[in-house]
């Protein structure tokens, strides 16, 4: 028998291998990493997420009064890094990817965050849930110093600090 | 560079490195030393032996290293250290593979003139690592030809994009495509022009070669590459040590895992970072199933190359269940994503080990019915066997790496010789044969499935219990470190300086870099029709990047499109 013959069997024991793709279930795994999902009740807008993002798909940008936390999921390599760095659990890795979609805006999730603003000079400079986040971890930080900004609490201290030499 | 740690002891206080097993590194230092004040320092530390010398004595030393056998040039990384000791600084990797033994020779070129004499006429392999420090970083190699390789021919002169003062914003601001005097010669305002091409027919990458055909046969060919060169070098410095991973696994669309566990071992290396066994285990495992699919679908592509569909249906049918074994076990098909720096993020359990193990028994069933029916096809076995030869003696000189040299008869392995991961815990075999043929290359790639399916069995059986990453490691600036991995395609190397929060310089040398000069010595004589199989004998791997750059010529403004405006206006963004 001419030996290249013997794929015939083969093929007919095997059969059709691929799937009635999309009307029967698709064949992801467990395991499956697919888009993210954030969960904006646990989500404080700290911005942990988006540092480590290799892609650049989260990011956290200030509009007027909002802080603004973007998922695009056009750019999103699906590595899951942001919900293993995620401090509030907030963010979880579904195994959603039939994301393909004729609008590109479609492919944003925002969170909207009411951020703080500094009570000297007025700048917009945490979300508020991550600032009542920290007062409650840290009990001693007196509210005052709690409402101003990273600059205007350094300046403060500064004057405090001159107050008291003199 | 700072240095002196306690771990770096110098060559001649080290006792235990002057074992027997070293002896080839031993009389190697000993006979560059004999260059007495031209060389600055000799320091050892895992397996590394990094020897500063002056830029004068390099060809000197490289033609002595030349008499030697069993050493070749590994990589070759140019850096600029300028804000740290004002010099370009250059690092010859030479590895000693019986000894398990990297040689950097470090040369330091003052800023004010940064040239040193080429060793390209002493060793072909070094060819293009010297074009492309020059194009980087503005390096002079003398008494050489030095022409554009991986710059664009319209990039602007002066402009070398690995110097520290460019950021990525003003690089793009640099770059003026020639289109737009093309265009204007041209009178075309109104035209569009449409590239086709160069694309390998069987590989879908960006390639070309030009053949010179007199009657049937080659009588000689030129490669053109790096036309789609994306500055990943660059992109590392200014990423974070824990994001890079990603950033390399986007290296290779087919065998990116290599290039993430690589440069985690080699900033690993650099800060000495103990990595648990569970975690070299799990990337053992995760190579070797790569290694899998790889050959798998090579030899897909060879058999459809040669008109022989129905064994590249069957090589991807048996690949698919490989395919759906790693996202089992990483959360992916592809670019797996589960290297970090000290460790992996997916651990595996006694439910994914018996899955992988019902897996390898199928696939090893599968495909030697699949091999045997498929090289006795005889247009198949016609066509593989002496065609596209390649000798020993070019493999050597050309310092080939991977299944290409290992089908010539240089048995080089970097599992092996430079062992990482979980390979010195296992025994496995290195196929070589000596034919030097397509049939040879394909063979090894057979063996070596058969090889990994064996490793995989003692790994998963092997794995040790403990923690699966380091808790915390902390970075420490300008340490050396090198990482080396054998791909399914052959060696790839990283070679980093450390940076407080960011790789300082990050070296990627992917084994298509070494294997690609092959090409025109393989096709020489060859019929035209066997070409694109020879080609793709080497496995190529090519950058495969798709970018919009729109051209105003009336302007002569260019402007490239971010992928967001052009998924939503499509066509429009452009006009």
């Amino acid at each position: 028998m001419v030996k290249f013959l013997k794929i015939l069997p083969i093929a007919t024991k095997t059969g059709t291998v691929t799937i009635k793709y999309p009307y029967q279930e698709p064949l992801v795994t467990e395991s499956f990493r697919g888009a993210i999902e954030v969960d904006p009740a646990k989500c404080v807008g700290c911005g942990a997420c988006t540092r480590i993002c290799p892609p650049k798909a989260l990011t956290l940008t200030l509009e007027g009064n909002t802080m603004i936390l973007k998922y695009f999921v056009g750019r999103c390599i699906f590595c899951g890094m942001c919900a293993d760095t995620c401090p509030e659990k907030a963010i979880s890795v579904t195994k959603e990817f039939e994301l393909a979609t004729g609008n590109v805006f479609d492919l944003y999730t925002d969170i909207e965050h009411e951020v703080k603003t500094c009570s000297i000079c007025g700048k917009s400079f945490i979300s508020k849930k991550l600032g009542d986040k920290v007062a409650s971890k840290v009990s001693d930080i007196p509210s005052e110093t709690m409402d101003l900004c990273p600059d205007c609490r350094r300046k403060e201290a500064l004057k405090r600090f001159i107050g008291a030499l003199e | 560079m700072v240095s002196s740690e306690s771990a770096m002891n110098d060559i001649n206080n080290n006792e235990t490195f002057m074992t027997p097993s070293t002896s080839l590194v031993r009389d190697i230092v000993l006979k560059i030393r004999s260059f007495k004040d031209r060389v600055f320092g000799v320091e050892q530390k895992d397996g590394i032996v990094r020897i500063k010398i002056h830029r004068d004595v390099l060809p000197n030393i490289v033609q002595m290293l030349a008499t030697l056998k069993g050493i070749y040039l590994r990589t070759m990384m140019a850096s600029d250290e300028r804000d740290l000791e004002g010099v370009y600084r250059l690092y010859y990797v030479f590895g000693v593979d019986k000894e398990h033994t990297n040689i950097v020779l470090e040369a330091s070129l003052p800023q004010e003139d940064p040239s040193i004499s080429t060793i390209v006429d002493i060793n072909r392999a070094v060819d293009w690592y010297e074009l492309e420090a020059h194009d980087m970083l503005g390096i002079e190699f003398l008494n050489r030809e030095l022409y554009r390789l991986v710059l664009p021919e319209d990039w602007p002169e002066k402009i070398y994009p690995l110097r520290k003062e460019y950021n990525i914003s003003d690089l793009i601001k640099f770059y003026r495509p020639k289109a737009i005097e093309y265009a204007k010669e041209i009178g075309a305002e109104n035209i569009v022009t449409i590239p086709i091409g160069p694309y390998h027919p069987a590989l879908h990458e960006p390639e070309f070669f030009e053949l010179y055909i007199r009657g049937e046969k080659v009588v000689d060919a030129r490669y053109v590459g790096f036309m789609v060169h994306r500055g990943i070098e660059k992109l590392g410095e200014g990423m974070k040590y824990d994001q890079v991973p990603f950033l390399a696994e986007r290296i290779c669309g087919i065998c990116g895992f290599v290039h993430s566990s690589s440069y985690c071992q080699a900033v690993e290396n650099a800060l000495n970072i103990d990595v648990p066994e569970r975690a070299l285990f799990i990337r053992s495992i995760i190579l070797e199933i790569e290694r899998i699919h790889s050959h798998l679908l090579w030899v897909g592509v060879a058999l459809h190359l040669l008109g022989y569909d129905t064994g590249f249906m069957h090589s991807w049918r048996i690949r698919e269940k490989v395919m759906i074994l790693a996202e089992l076990l990483t959360g992916s098909r592809k670019t797996y994503g589960i290297n970090i720096v000290g460790g992996v993020r997916r651990d595996i359990d006694s439910d994914k080990i018996s899955k992988a193990l019902d897996v390898l028994k199928y696939v090893e069933k599968e495909f030697k019915q699949l091999v045997d029916i498929s090289i006795s096809v005889p247009q198949v076995n016609a066509r593989l066997r002496g065609t596209g030869i390649l000798p020993l003696g070019e493999a050597i000189a050309l310092s080939l790496v991977g299944p290409t040299a290992r089908g010539s008869g240089l048995d080089r392995d970097v599992r092996r010789d430079y062992p990482y991961a979980a390979y010195r815990y296992i025994s496995f075999k290195v196929p070589t044969y000596s034919e030097g043929d397509n049939l040879a290359r394909t063979l090894v790639r057979v063996d070596e499935v058969f090889e990994s399916i064996n490793m995989l069995y003692q790994l998963l059986d092997k794995v040790p219990p403990g923690s699966i990453s380091v808790e915390s490691w902390e970075p420490e600036p300008y340490k050396l470190g090198i990482g080396s991995v054998e791909a399914p395609r052959g060696e790839v190397i990283h070679v980093i300086l450390t940076g407080s929060y960011s790789p300082y310089r990050w070296r990627v040398r992917a084994p298509t870099y070494q294997n690609l000069p092959a090409i025109p010595i393989m096709l020489r004589n060859a019929d035209l029709a066997d070409a694109p199989l020879t080609i793709a004998s080497i496995d190529p791997c090519f950058s495969c990047t798709d970018r919009a750059i729109v051209v105003n010529i009336d302007r002569g403004s260019i402007k490239t499109i971010p992928i967001e405006i052009l998924s939503l206006k499509g066509l429009k963004a452009i006009r």
